[in-house]
């Protein structure tokens, strides 16, 4: 669906927040706590799609998100920071929900850093909800932060690592408590850690994971059926090769989580990045996520 | 689980759990649990003469009823924190009550871990009366309340802990087949 | 879309019930081969297709106050018909809105919908309902939005929590089903409460079936045609009232198989709810008695040659050993031994 920018508003140097509303005024469909949009952004010679939390209430009349300046940017955060304006109108892909709110979870314990919070500003936006908040973020972006969240002693802010004591907070928590991680791969990887390490079973600690697409060494890709040959850069996925060479194969979350992008490996070894394969299917690497996993070898044979 | 008829595995602490909690409705708790892990507390079920509680010893605690025990396990685990599991041990009514405390209490069912010891005899809902019918051996029984010869499926709630009984002989009133003892 | 209502109509006791020639040759025949075996076998819940029943979202046809008036004297005497765990109240709420909105606008004629912000206004002709309400607050409900709406609306539902990479049935109004019992199924997982249908879990049926679910996306709704049969136009043949129907089964003759005995249809159809991200199951019941399914010449030669080859596990399981034959028998002289097309379409335009 086409949806115009209606507001931009610059929230700290990296991260900006969008408005996105119909062009025609017609009804949204509603994003419900936990959802994202894909925004297909425009570039010189190709266009990035690139999946955002969506932070403002389902109830809502137009689609908040927030963007942070991707560094080592591939490009689509870059030209939503340097070139988009009001007014802009962008194709945008409905919402999908990978990560909704457990719904069995008497209370939450959300463990968020940097632009991780935005799913859960969409969370703290439903009625009733009983949680406790620990955000990390610069020192230079605290105030920022403290006007996006609610007052009161459920939520906190750390600018520093001295405050969070990580392993003493996962282990007071009681038995009817979800923990919800979402910020940067090592973030993540450390906070899950931890609450493994304090006894937390994996079926209660969720973490968002539509944006953990990363780079790595160039490979090539064969397609054996379409009989097309891609060079996967350094910078993009292989999904994202794929689609610039103008094949359409099948995907969803853009994240390596739902499974919709499986693709069947005829030679050549993947180097798994996702979330959805079992061990077993990794080590038997008959199968790839092609949105986010990458190639051992230096080509891979696919059967698509 | 296979289909709606729960399988059980054989005993033994999860390496990931902090603190273990063993509940049974026998009168011992499972054999060797001494030895291993530190931090495991062993629940059971036994009386010291009429009305007279037992005392607790080295870890090891008895209640006079497995009512007592299940109250007692809603209050403890609403106490505890992250990292403990739930293991219930003894009759399959028992342990799926105590599955359904710790669910309520807001545990995950990977926090709990089920084991079946005992007569092979099954809980059964009636239902046409919604009544409950304990320690039935065999695949057709009478319901205590409204009478029906129900036939007990192999579909088990959770919820209820309890296997579907539907009356036998609704399509020709006294046709009733033999009965067949539960193997499982 | 036009449509003509049947004042009153029971599915319980006498039995008015009957299909107009109309409602016939829409009715959805579900067997478009000679043999019948369990498939997944979803497509997209788009209008139109192979049966006229798919031109609207919620199919609403002739039988609709009947089939009200008969869900009311079920609730009234079993209220745990309807059920919906506590932490479904988001899914109750997006259940309604789906169902209010989809009715309004393909029927036009018979419901209307008005929203100012949150206050809302709901009028249903057929069954006499004139509705102001406030969206979110259930206590401006005569009943929780959930059995508010599906009250009004053919066919059972069941609403379905996503967690834990599977789906729960977390609530549900049962009152038209194929003997299995709300009260006992509430709360079960997608393998547990498909737990009694035999054959399916060996080949895999419910495991694609749950992974393509689990990835069902807002806006696309899916669909597909279930069956059984059922001695009498009856509604209710629950688990719970079995004593009442089941004899009916063991009264089907050679004689009156064709007048009693019914093929009974479910459109199933799954929507993802936007605000909870559940899945709403909509099971939407079909009742054709055989000798106005006779009347279609397909059909009749059809109903022949999948009841004389169906695997003896589905007869079992599907409850129909007893009077097979006699359906059997009774279709037997429509068959000429033709070749028929494949797909369920009537292939005629009147009866």
């Amino acid at each position: 669906m086409k949806l115009k920018i209606e507001v931009i508003d610059t929230l700290t140097p990296g991260i900006r927040k969008f408005t996105l509303a119909p062009v025609d005024g017609s009804p949204l469909p509603r994003a419900g706590a936990g959802s994202h949009v894909v925004l297909e952004i425009p570039g010189p010679g190709r266009v990035w799609k690139n999946a955002y939390s969506i932070t403002s209430a389902a109830e809502a009349p137009a689609y908040e998100i927030m963007v942070r300046r991707v560094e080592k940017s591939r490009g689509g955060s870059a030209w939503l920071h340097d070139h988009a304006k009001a007014g802009d109108v962008l194709e945008v892909q409905p919402p999908q929900n990978l990560f909704a709110p457990q719904r069995l979870a008497k209370r939450y314990l959300l463990l968020s850093a940097g632009i991780g919070i935005t799913p859960f500003l969409s969370y703290l936006k439903l009625p009733g909800l009983v949680y406790e908040l620990h955000h990390c973020c610069k020192p230079e972006d605290e105030a920022a932060f403290l006007a996006l969240l609610p007052s009161g002693p459920q939520v906190t802010l750390h600018t520093s690592r001295n405050t969070l004591n990580l392993e003493e907070l996962l282990k007071r928590q009681k038995l009817d408590t979800h923990l919800s991680v979402c910020g940067p791969e090592s973030f993540m990887d450390v906070v899950l850690a931890t609450a493994s390490h304090a006894g937390w079973p994996a079926a209660k600690v969720h973490k968002e994971s539509f944006g953990g697409a990363t780079g790595g060494e160039p490979f090539v890709a064969r397609l054996r059926r379409s009989g097309v040959t891609v060079t996967v850069g350094r910078e993009e996925s292989l999904l994202d090769a794929m689609e610039a060479a103008g094949l359409a194969p099948p995907c969803l979350c853009r994240g390596g989580a739902c499974g919709e992008c499986k693709l069947h490996v005829l030679d050549g070894v993947p180097a798994h990045h996702d979330h959805y394969l079992s061990e077993a299917e990794r080590a038997a690497n008959n199968e790839i996520m092609i949105c986010v996993s990458r190639a051992k070898t230096p080509e891979l044979v696919l059967d698509f | 689980m296979s289909k709606s008829r729960p399988v059980y595995a054989p005993f033994g602490l999860d390496p990931a759990g902090r603190a273990h909690l063993v509940v049974t409705s026998l009168d011992a708790p499972p054999e060797g649990i001494e030895d291993s892990l530190a931090n495991i507390e062993a629940w059971t079920v036994k009386h010291n003469g009429p009305g007279v509680p037992a005392p607790a010893v080295a870890g090891v605690r008895p209640f006079r009823s497995t009512t007592e025990l299940l109250a007692q396990l809603s209050h403890r685990l609403t106490r505890e924190t992250a990292g403990l599991r739930l293991y219930a041990v003894g009759s399959e009514a028992f342990i799926w009550d105590a599955y359904n405390a710790a669910i309520a209490a807001g545990l995950h069912p990977s926090e709990i871990s089920l084991h079946r010891a005992g007569p092979l005899v099954r809980r059964v809902y009636c239902s046409h009366c919604r009544t409950i019918i304990e320690d039935v051996p065999a695949n057709i029984v009478a319901c205590s309340s409204c009478e029906a010869a129900l036939f007990v499926r192999d579909h088990f709630s959770r919820r209820l802990a309890a296997f579907m009984g539907v009356k036998v002989d609704a399509e020709v009133p006294g046709e009733i087949p033999e009965a067949e003892v539960f193997t499982s | 879309m036009k449509l003509s209502l049947k004042p009153q109509e029971t599915f319980r006791d006498d039995y008015t019930f009957s299909n107009s020639d109309e409602a016939i040759l829409r009715f959805p025949f579900p067997f478009p081969e000679d043999n019948y075996m369990y498939s997944v076998n979803m497509e997209p819940h788009v209008r139109g297709g192979a049966s006229p029943v798919f031109n609207a979202v919620f199919d609403i046809d002739e039988h609709y106050i009947g089939d009200m008036a008969d869900r009311a004297i079920t609730l009234e005497q079993d209220p745990l018909r309807c059920q919906v765990l506590p932490h479904m109240e988001e899914a109750e709420w997006d259940t309604l809105e789906l169902i209010m909105e989809n009715l309004a606008n393909d029927y036009p004629e018979h419901f209307s919908l008005a929203k100012n912000g949150d206050e809302w206004h709901w009028i249903n002709r057929p069954l006499e309902i004139d509705q102001k309400f406030t969206f979110g607050r259930a206590e401006t409900l005569p009943y929780g939005p959930f059995e508010y709406i599906t009250r009004q609306t053919q066919g059972d539902f069941s609403l379905q929590d996503q967690r834990d990479n599977n789906l729960f049935m977390d609530g549900g109004m049962v009152t038209s089903q194929a003997d299995w019992s709300l009260n006992f199924d509430i709360g079960m997982s997608f393998h547990e409460w498909h737990g009694p249908v035999p054959l399916a879990h060996e080949s895999g049926v419910f495991d694609r079936a749950l992974q393509y679910l689990l990835r069902l996306q807002y806006g696309k709704p899916v669909r597909r045609l279930n069956w059984t049969m059922t001695a009498n136009p009856r509604l209710d043949t629950s688990p719970e009232n079995y004593p009442l129907w089941g004899p009916e089964k063991a009264e089907i003759t050679p004689e009156n198989v064709g007048h009693r005995m019914c093929l009974r249809v479910e459109l199933q159809s799954l929507y993802r709810l936007p605000r909870s991200n559940a899945i709403l199951f909509s099971i939407r019941g079909y009742l054709i008695r055989l000798e106005e399914l006779a009347k279609v010449k397909k059909w009749a030669i059809r109903m022949h040659r999948v009841m004389r080859d169906l695997h003896p596990k589905i007869i079992d399981y599907k409850g129909q050993s007893r009077y097979r034959q006699h359906v059997v028998d009774y279709f037997a002289p429509h068959d000429d031994g033709r070749v028929l097309n494949p797909g369920i379409a009537a292939e005629q335009d009147s009866i």
